[in-house]
């Protein structure tokens, strides 16, 4: 049963589940250092890190329901992430 | 196979939304807990993209995580510098920039 099951998936089935574990994954690792890292500096950096994950999740999620409108919100988010993280930067320096 | 690894990823999602916000309600540094605030408005813009509302979603991205981030540590400057003339003892408002304000003085 098992090795009809993966029998029956082809390439882009295949590519999908190996994206998503990677995704879960970072995610996952992600917010554990968000909640144990010891400065406000650990956090900032896994909050980059957790847009940018975030960032490929809604693009596969986009190919996966077929409906590429949702690149969009992808695309705002590789605007905003970057503004977010200079802000906390100029703030950790000498203030906005 | 696909459908199961993606109910997965939703699962930890919405884990995340509940550890954002417990973090930026029991944290002390200020700045650390607008950090953690940002990061459940990231993954609850990810839950209005898969609950089919792209629209929505952006609007929560631009607003909940870049709009309100730069809003708090506006305020947070505003308030440390008040707080810094009025009175020195204020144990629970601790972040880097705040020694730098009282060297200036």
């Amino acid at each position: 049963m098992n090795e009809n099951m993966l029998a029956n998936l082809n390439f882009t089935d295949i590519t999908i589940i190996i994206s998503a574990v990677l995704i879960f994954f970072s995610i996952v690792f992600g917010i554990i250092r968000l909640v144990i890292g010891p400065d406000t500096v650990d956090r900032v950096v896994a909050i980059d890190l957790l847009t940018i994950v975030t960032i490929a999740l809604i693009a596969l999620l986009a190919h996966q329901a077929g409906r590429f409108i949702y690149l969009d919100v992808a695309l705002v988010y590789g605007l905003l992430s970057f503004l977010g993280v200079l802000a906390v930067a100029r703030f950790l320096e000498k203030g906005i | 196979m696909t459908a199961f690894v993606l109910t997965l990823l939703t699962i930890v999602i919405c884990a995340g939304i509940l550890i954002g916000g417990l973090l930026a309600v029991m944290l002390d540094n200020m700045v650390s807990a607008v950090i953690s605030a940002g990061l459940a408005s990231l993954f609850a813009s990810v839950v209005y993209v898969i609950l089919a509302a792209p629209d929505v979603a952006m609007t929560e991205a631009s607003i909940g995580s870049g709009l309100t981030t730069m809003i708090f540590l506006y305020a947070i400057r505003k308030t440390q510098k008040s707080e810094a003339s009025a009175n020195d003892s204020s144990p629970s408002v601790t972040s880097p920039g705040h020694t730098s304000a009282e060297e200036e003085k």
